[in-house]
């Protein structure tokens, strides 16, 4: 047998299969830390100042990334955010077709200089628009576990109750 | 230099604080599932596996028998020529007497696997298997045995379709 005569169908030939087990746990870090237990324990969604920069950063971090300071001052973002641009996706990460579309949002905040937000916005898509000043929806107390999911999403301003 | 150095700075963290919740977390486990192809030549080797018997392939440049198969030649770089059946008697050529598992856990009765060369292929080639019905002092290098298939219905196409090679009897071919 010669190599041109070798077999180009794949599925006559025997297959091992493999599910490779390797499981992660992530952790958020030490200003992550800070961050996600606000979060969790106090339904506060905090940023981190730069005394040399004077510049706030979200989500916080431990160095101040133009200039190395350690940054241990956290502050508190405002209550209302704004969306700075969105996406809306019609399917879910394994790229099959969602039941509805989902939105979501890069939301800023005033006085937060740099970063920001990603999560859900909780609109239907033809209400999403950049600029929409939206508010954080949080899970309830004993929901939260102290990861991003604490928050459900976004929601518009207007229709806090 | 890390010698001098007897703590480093940071929050060292340990099984306790990752599995009890004390510093949050995200877990993840990606879907990485894989099917890798036996090949030409394994994929009929597995098939006569299932049907209880050992295939080989010749190579006419070295006069060899290559077992397990291959259509490939290693020292003639050529493509090997025929399938053959050898038989299912064989050398023990080297062994081991393990006493962890397959999932390296400590046991009290050892596990006797090794290499056996077979009769009918070249000499020295042969496969990895379990032995059986002898006990970690009789084992030995050179020792004859044979294999101890699975019934057919149990069969399933895999080198486990022999059980394990069991020392050949007195009389037997």
């Amino acid at each position: 047998m010669t190599f041109l005569e070798r077999t180009t169908d794949s599925k006559r030939l025997r297959h091992v299969g493999v599910d490779m087990s390797v499981d992660y746990i992530y952790t958020s870090g030490i200003a992550g830390e800070t961050f996600f237990t606000a979060l969790r324990d106090e339904g506060r969604i905090l940023a981190v100042h730069c005394p040399v920069c004077k510049v706030n950063q979200l989500p916080p971090r431990m160095f101040c990334e133009r200039c190395f300071t350690e940054l241990k001052e956290f502050v508190d973002v405002p209550p209302e955010g704004r969306v700075a641009t969105l996406t809306v996706s019609r399917v879910d990460r394994r790229g099959r077709p969602l039941p509805a579309p989902e939105v979501y949002a890069f939301v800023t905040f005033k006085g937060i200089q740099e970063g920001g937000l990603i999560h859900r916005l909780l609109v239907v898509p033809e209400r999403a628009k950049v600029g929409l000043a939206v508010r954080p929806q949080l899970k309830p107390r004993e929901a939260r576990t102290g990861t991003i999911l604490d928050i459900e999403g976004f929601v518009p301003v207007a229709s806090q109750p | 230099m890390t010698s001098r150095i007897a703590k480093f700075p940071g929050v060292e963290l340990g099984s306790k604080e990752f599995y009890e919740g004390k510093v949050t977390q995200v877990r993840s486990r990606p879907d990485a599932r894989y099917e890798f192809s036996a090949g030409e030549a394994i994929s009929r080797f597995l098939e006569e596996l299932q049907k209880g018997k050992l295939i080989a392939r010749t190579c006419k440049g070295c006069d060899r028998i290559l077992f397990p198969p291959r259509m490939f030649c290693e020292e003639c770089y050529r493509p090997t020529d025929e399938w053959r059946y050898i038989r299912d008697t064989g050398t023990i050529e080297t062994f081991s007497i393990s006493y962890l598992d397959q999932d390296a856990k400590r046991i009290t009765d050892p596990i006797l696997v090794g290499v056996v060369s077979l009769d009918g292929a070249s000499p020295k080639m042969g496969m990895m298997h379990y032995f059986g019905e002898m006990t970690k002092d009789e084992i030995q290098i050179g020792m004859k045995v044979k294999a101890v298939w699975k019934p057919a219905e149990e069969r399933k196409g895999s080198v486990l379709d022999i059980r394990y090679f069991r020392p050949l009897r007195e009389g037997e071919a």
